[in-house]
């Protein structure tokens, strides 16, 4: 059995909204492999934000607890939980968050600040990230100057530079159009499979959550008890599903039929 | 402005959020630059003020002292001046002519000298001509008020009976001579005071041109340490005077000295009786002038103590004014900042940023404009601190209100009175690094709260933030 990154038990969690009580969350119980890809599905206002504020210990759930690389983060005093939000966890945002002063490598190399990293160790990591994002090209450039996919690219860079255990990817396709999305899922994909990521994104779109390893349904702050497999994108990409060559996982056409993959 | 740096740390990272934003920057250094000017500005002023306070009174008790030598030596002196009749004339001691600035100069026939001369008692009446230069200089006086610039005659022209017996007896020239002083019988020469000469770039065996005469300068008499006023006289044979300003036969003082101080009193009267026209004091005269001179001055001295005093209360307030405005600007600027950056705030502590990392961010944010708000204060200060301070003190009125009304104007001769109520506000290097510091200091008060506030922003709810 393969290591466990993430595990939540009996996860609750309850806003009070003008008085009232609201149940964002009730009862989740998710435990996440090293080595997953695994997408969390619902309508807007299930819950898909707060589950992945809880596990990423930027909110605190009313009664359960998340275990996140062997420690349980419920119990952690807020003064420490930066540290795990440093170093165990990566964050990819819908709208990107970079730092509009900062450029590329820039971004890339600010979660590391604070660690035992040299500045020459920190600007070399962060190449390599940018070029594994494909972004080589790109080091100096200002977000005013990057395209929204070249954003999100480097956004994934940066939650990559801490070696995290896990990535939390809060719709990270929602602010780029289809063309744009699909490339930035096969690289969330190809650093799952090549780099052996463990990555929880949650999304409202069905055609993006399939292209992930492991599907889950959220609806009404639950965890719904049915499970897919996802097509995930480079084993779908194996080979082709027209013609069934075998193709490369960065191909978008297939170079044998010439179909749209 | 966009900060190029190999290792991004928190400093450059200050750096350059304060210098994206370049505008409210801009704004916010000049109005923190003023405070901070305000701040420097005022106890220069103050000090300017003390100092010169200190300095008149040194300089007028010194004076005093003078005078009163002279007063003291001088029992048996009856001073016959020439007067239009009008107001009061200050007391002067023997041989040291005055030059009544803004007053009317006025003239009487030298015979009148050989009639004081019958009178019984009068051991000997020395004759004295005392005429302003045509040529004027301009000067400025810096006061806490402001600068403003006087015209003032050059030099007074002094004609001296130049009888080996008055010279030797009564003191009527100066001493501390280079060169030679003047004697019996000189003529078309001249005794000049130092700073005249170096006015003129001439020195002894040198020619001057007095009222379009050349006269050669034969001594030079040292002007330094005779009282409050820079002297600048020209002393020359009487007679010579009265030809080059044009009043031969006239004379404006007479020195009458009695055979004893038994005949003082006698003299006088009989003096004021037939002359109406001629200001006349005794030893007690003078000596009660001086004292009425010593009570008004330390009435002003109290008084300019009693305003001194008031406005030290009112720079302290307005210190504290300034400090606490420029606490509030930069608590506004970082509260409004941190409320604009709230998103900011969000994603970084969501990256693995400590509370500790985002407040010392923000603080080292505030403390960078009060940085910068320091050097432009400084600057301000240094320029405008004289219009600053007098804009900001009450005006320190030191001898009376209005200058010239009662200026302290004896000694051995009065032009450059220039100074005596000057206070120049100069910044110094202490004030300058207490500028500094107190901008650290109110960069990090001021950025504390806003600083300790972002720390505590929930990531959460600060990447909710629109």
């Amino acid at each position: 059995m393969s290591e466990l990154v993430l595990e939540t038990e009996k996860l609750d969690k309850v806003y009070k909204l003008g008085g009232r009580q609201v149940r964002a969350l009730s009862d989740v119980n998710l435990q996440v492999k090293k080595g997953d890809f695994i997408s969390i599905m619902g309508p807007s206002g299930s819950g898909k934000t707060t589950l992945l504020n809880m596990l990423g210990c930027l909110d605190k759930p009313t009664y359960g607890k998340v275990i996140l690389d062997s420690v349980n983060i419920t119990k952690v005093p807020e003064k420490g939980l930066f540290k795990i939000r440093k170093h165990k966890v990566g964050f990819v945002f819908q709208t990107f968050n970079l730092m509009p002063y900062l450029n590329a490598i820039e971004n890339v190399e600010l979660p590391m600040e604070g660690t035992k990293k040299s500045g020459d160790e920190k600007r070399k990591r962060a190449r390599e990230l940018l070029k594994l994002v494909g972004l080589s090209e790109r080091e100096e450039h200002r977000q005013h100057r990057l395209s929204a996919g070249e954003q999100q690219r480097v956004a994934i860079a940066r939650a990559l530079a801490n070696n995290p255990a896990i990535i939390l990817a809060d719709e990270p396709t929602g602010n780029l159009d289809s063309k744009t999305g699909h490339e930035i899922i096969r690289l969330l994909g190809k650093l799952n499979i090549d780099q052996g990521t463990t990555i929880v994104m949650v999304t409202h779109d069905s055609l993006i959550a399939s292209r992930a390893g492991r599907m889950l349904f959220l609806s009404d702050g639950k965890l719904q008890a049915k499970e897919k497999q996802g097509t995930h994108l480079l084993k779908r990409e194996l080979t082709c599903p027209n013609c069934g060559r075998e193709i490369q996982p960065d191909d978008t056409f297939c170079p044998r039929c010439g179909k749209k993959l | 402005m966009y900060v190029k740096v190999n290792h991004l740390g928190v400093l450059a990272r200050a750096v350059r959020n304060v210098s994206r934003r370049k505008m409210r920057t801009f704004l916010v250094i000049i109005a923190l630059g003023f405070s901070m000017a305000i701040m420097i500005s005022i106890p220069a002023g103050i000090m300017a003020n003390q100092e010169a306070a200190q300095s008149l009174t040194e300089n007028f008790n010194s004076t005093i002292s003078t005078m009163q030598e002279e007063i003291t030596k001088s029992t048996t002196l009856i001073e016959c001046r020439a007067s239009s009749g009008q107001g009061m004339r200050s007391g002067m001691p023997s041989g040291m002519p005055t030059y009544g600035f803004g007053q009317e100069e006025v003239f009487i026939n030298e015979t009148v000298g050989d009639e004081i001369r019958t009178i019984e008692g009068v051991k000997d009446v020395v004759p004295f001509l005392q005429k302003s230069s045509e040529e004027t200089t301009s000067e400025t006086l810096s006061t806490p008020r402001g600068s403003f610039t006087i015209s003032r005659p050059l030099y007074t022209i002094t004609g001296v009976c130049l009888n080996s017996t008055f010279i030797d007896d009564y003191s009527i020239l100066p001493t501390n001579i280079t060169g030679r002083n003047l004697c019996e019988e000189d003529s078309g020469v001249l005794l000049m005071s130092l700073n005249l000469s170096e006015y003129y770039g001439v020195g002894v065996g040198g020619k001057v041109e007095i009222y379009g005469e050349s006269f050669t300068v034969v001594g030079i008499y040292n002007s330094t340490g005779q009282g409050v006023t820079g002297a600048r006289t020209v002393y020359m044979n009487i007679t010579d005077a009265q030809t080059v300003t044009g009043q031969i036969g006239n004379v404006s003082r007479f020195d009458v000295y009695a055979e004893n101080a038994s005949y003082v009193d006698g003299i006088a009267e009989v003096i004021k009786a037939a002359y109406p026209d001629l200001y006349v004091t005794t030893y007690e005269d003078r000596l009660a002038n001086l004292q009425n001179m010593q009570t008004m001055y330390t009435t002003t001295l109290n008084n300019a103590e009693s305003t001194l005093s008031q406005t030290q209360t009112i720079a302290t307030q307005e210190i504290i004014i300034a400090i606490v405005a420029t606490s509030l600007i930069v608590l506004f600027v970082m509260l409004y900042t941190v409320r604009e950056r709230t998103r900011e705030i969000g994603i970084l502590k969501a990256i693995g940023f400590s509370n500790l990392n985002v407040m010392s961010q923000f603080m080292l944010e505030g403390i960078l404009i009060s940085l910068m708000a320091g050097v432009v204060g400084i600057a301000i200060g240094s320029i405008g601190a004289p219009f600053l301070s007098s804009l900001l003190l009450p005006h320190i009125s030191l001898f009376g209100g209005s200058s010239g009304r009662f200026r302290p104007s004896f000694g051995s001769a009065n032009l450059g009175t220039t100074g005596s109520e000057a206070a120049s506000v100069a910044l110094n290097p202490e004030l300058m690094l207490l500028a500094f510091g107190v901008a650290v200091l109110l960069g990090a008060l001021g950025s504390l709260y806003p600083a300790w506030r972002a720390s505590r922003t929930s990531p959460m709810e600060a990447l909710r933030y629109e």
